[in-house]
């Protein structure tokens, strides 16, 4: 395969380059070309794709090469450039639901092979399972003989139709994936079960929070009250019900509580109604959709936090939180007590009367002050969850992965078949042999040495710094 | 701390994400999965009370085969409509004084309808059904009766399926509904009018007011109950049989597989059950919230 000898030929290459260095040292200094996959990307906003974008700026910080993958958002097409260089490829795939596109197994692998031979890719990394895009890279990454990592941002269930079909789905793909990485424990525990993994080869890296973004502001509270802010999607899995039914019974008993509550969702309705019967539009603000920017601002006018959610892998918004030094308080599921240290967090039941009693201690201790001060909790978490170190553990399995042997396609239907059950895993080892002899026929069409490589905008031959000051004169020019 | 450092363990490894511990990132400690749950509110089934259950749902076979039975018979002139007329109400009057026995036994709570009621409803469903016989005898003339009878079949099938086996009173209305459209389509295959009224009160008795005398007789004398339900099973057998002696084999190879083979099957399928729970879980909301917002 041209795949594997041009990825040969590199290793080569970066051995010439640092030729006199030990065998180790050269594991540690070795540059990746990478190419992040997911359906999820910036104009979508959320938290697979805010991790995708730092996660590779971080490593573009650090001398790796960072590609974008994802399908086109509207008129969003083709190659666009964000800070430093990170090249993102808006590939025209049909989007089917929820902003994932339509997998066949077959149709994106044309593209997909454009990209990874242009980009001279050695690692294929996806993101999230909800991603069918992701699934659909890890499939034919194997086909033309790279190496795959993949990132779980969320958690299943087992009981329901769907989650079966969708953990099968995951078992097939994962099945030769050389290396998963998870956000929690919880969450690797999961993975490893959904999947039927050997978990020595599930990592878990916690996602990250920007704690400059999460600055706390005292001055920005009123102190004659009590304000607990919620931020979240308004939807079932965030406990939204739960919300509902806490506001009347907290606001009832204290009547210096307000809540101040972003975003936006199908269950605004709920709150609309609790507001509406109980009379309390003055002590419950709801501000709709907030931007990524603006969740600072709001943060800090409250006092507690709080999170109701019903599953979660990670929760990244109780580390915002309790990086603007607020108090937090979360219902314990998933991964959530697994996020902050006990005396930062007050850990509740998913119910009404548990969040209540909880609220209610944190209140109490707010009123007699026994609470430590925002800029303590601040510089508690500040340096607890930091993209460097996401980045840096990365790299590691980044490391790993390169050195490791991709399965010839023989070895790869025999993992398939035997792990995967008979019938999903013949279907699908038929399936690689489709793809495979689809490789070929496109390797005949156009063979991948008379493709034209692409423009490194970063990585070790990147362009974007020597080129950066004269694409700051042309656009000047131009306006 | 990376996937390959080495494992450095004076320290206990702790569940938390929130301390950067001396383990590479891909360590699997010896508590992994610990919080796994296994088939956590499991039902262990014994194999006679499944049997006992699935009684119902061939005793409610049987029920559509004696129906099939006494069409057969109308059908073929053997037996006369008034005759069926008159069984069909000795039958309902002592079903019904078998219902108001069975429920004066334990008197419930809410107030019972009275037997004016009772009366009432049945003299208009007579005479609504009276006075329409001879429309519906005529309603499916210009229907062929190749699908005159399978929609029958089609419809008495759909009878069975959605029926609500487990709270057969009141019957079901997608079953029941399904149950008279059949027999409507069956009546009017028959030779007169007073043929199509026997029939279709008869279709009402068997499949609207027996389920409900059924139930009444499951809860309040259950050891009665498994005899009514092999009683129907070998009257429905034995009526078959006196008209097509294969009808008969497979109504009882269809009896026999449903309340022998299919709770056998369940609970050894029971064994291979392996349902797994953990803290992944979506928690769910026991609590009614509804009376916060209504």
């Amino acid at each position: 395969m041209g795949q594997r000898g041009r990825a040969v030929l590199q290793s080569n290459a970066s051995q010439q380059e640092s030729s006199g260095t030990s065998q180790d040292a050269l594991k540690h200094n070795r540059k990746h070309n990478i190419c992040m996959v997911s359906d999820f990307f910036y104009p979508n906003m959320g938290g697979v794709e805010s991790h995708i974008y730092l996660l590779s700026q971080c490593l573009i910080e650090k001398g790796h090469k960072v590609v974008i993958v994802t399908h086109s958002y509207g008129k969003r097409k083709g190659v666009r450039y964000l800070t430093n260089g990170l090249k993102v490829y808006y590939l025209p795939l049909q989007v089917m639901y929820n902003q994932s596109t339509v997998t066949t197994c077959f149709h994106s692998l044309p593209l997909l092979r454009c990209v990874l031979v242009r980009e001279r890719i050695t690692v294929v990394h996806a993101h999230s399972s909800f991603s069918a895009l992701a699934h659909d890279s890890l499939f034919h990454a194997k086909t033309m003989g790279l190496n795959t990592v993949f990132t779980d941002h969320s958690l299943f269930g087992f009981a329901d139709i769907s989650s079966v079909l969708t953990n099968k789905l995951l078992t097939i793909t994962l099945c030769d994936t050389n290396h998963i990485v998870c956000v929690s424990y919880t969450s690797k525990e999961n993975t490893v079960l959904r999947a039927a993994l050997n978990p020595e080869i599930v990592s878990v890296i916690p996602n990250a929070v920007e704690s400059t973004d999460f600055t706390p502001d005292p001055s920005q509270r009123r102190d004659d009250r009590i304000t607990i802010v919620v931020i979240s999607r308004l939807v079932y899995r965030k406990g939204i019900d739960l919300l509902g039914g806490i506001i009347p019974e907290l606001c009832l008993k204290h009547p210096d509580l307000n809540f101040l509550i972003g975003g936006e969702g199908p269950k605004r309705l709920v709150l609309e109604e609790v507001r509406e019967k109980y009379q309390l539009h003055d002590r419950v603000r709801l501000l709709g959709a907030l931007e990524h920017k603006d969740v600072r601002n709001v943060l800090v006018q409250g006092h507690i936090f709080l999170n109701t959610s019903l599953t979660e892998a990670f929760c990244m918004a109780i580390v915002e939180g309790a990086s603007c030094g607020l108090q937090v308080v979360s219902t314990c599921v998933g991964g959530i007590p697994e996020v902050l240290p006990e005396d930062l967090i007050t850990l509740c039941e998913p119910n009404v009367r548990s969040l209540c009693a909880g609220l209610e201690k944190v209140i109490a201790r707010q009123r007699s002050g026994a609470v430590p001060t925002p800029a303590s909790i601040h510089a508690r978490v500040k340096n607890l969850y930091t993209w460097r170190n996401v980045a840096e553990r990365t790299e590691k399995v980044y490391d790993r992965v390169v050195g490791e042997e991709v399965l010839p396609l023989h070895m790869r239907i025999q993992r398939l078949r035997s792990h995967c059950g008979p019938v999903a895993g013949s279907i699908f080892a038929f399936v690689a042999v489709l793809d495979f002899l689809f490789l070929l026929l496109l390797q005949w069409l156009v063979p991948d040495q008379i493709m034209d490589l692409a423009v490194d905008a970063s990585g070790p031959f990147g362009m974007w710094n020597q080129e950066s000051g004269i694409k700051k004169r042309t656009s000047s020019q131009k306006s | 701390m990376g996937p390959d450092s080495a494992p450095d363990p004076p320290v206990p490894w702790r569940k938390v994400l929130w301390e950067r511990q001396p383990f590479p990132d891909n360590y699997v400690d010896g508590r992994f999965l610990e919080e796994l749950r296994r088939n956590e509110g499991l039902r262990q089934y014994h194999y006679w009370a499944v049997v006992k259950e699935a009684g119902s749902v061939g005793q409610q076979l049987s029920c559509v085969a004696i129906f099939i039975t006494v069409w057969l018979y109308m059908e073929q002139g053997l037996l006369s409509p008034e005759v069926l007329l008159l069984t069909s109400l000795v039958c309902a009057m002592l079903g019904y004084g078998l219902h108001q026995v069975l429920a004066s036994t334990v008197d419930s709570g809410d107030e019972p309808r009275t037997r004016l009621a009772d009366l009432q409803s049945a003299a208009i469903f007579l005479s609504f059904t009276y006075g329409f016989s001879p429309v519906l005898k005529t309603l499916t003339e210009s229907v062929s009766t190749d699908t005159v009878y399978a929609m029958s079949a089609v419809m008495l099938l759909a009878h069975l399926i959605f029926f609500p086996y487990t709270q057969p009173s009141p019957p079901g209305s997608l079953s029941l509904n399904a149950a008279l459209f059949a027999s409507v389509c069956l009546a009017s295959r028959l030779p007169g009018a007073l043929h199509t009224f026997a029939m279709l009160s008869c279709a009402l008795l068997v499949f609207a007011l027996w389920p409900c005398l059924l139930q009444r007789l499951r809860e309040k004398a259950p050891s009665q109950f498994t005899g009514v339900c092999v009683g129907m099973c070998i009257g429905g057998i034995g009526g078959l049989g006196s008209q097509s002696l294969v009808g008969a084999v497979l109504l009882a190879l269809a009896l026999g597989n449903v309340t022998f083979f299919c709770p056998l099957l369940l609970i050894t399928l029971q064994r291979q059950k392996d349902n797994i729970q953990g803290p992944w879980d979506e928690a769910e909301i026991h609590e009614d919230l509804s009376h916060f917002i209504q």
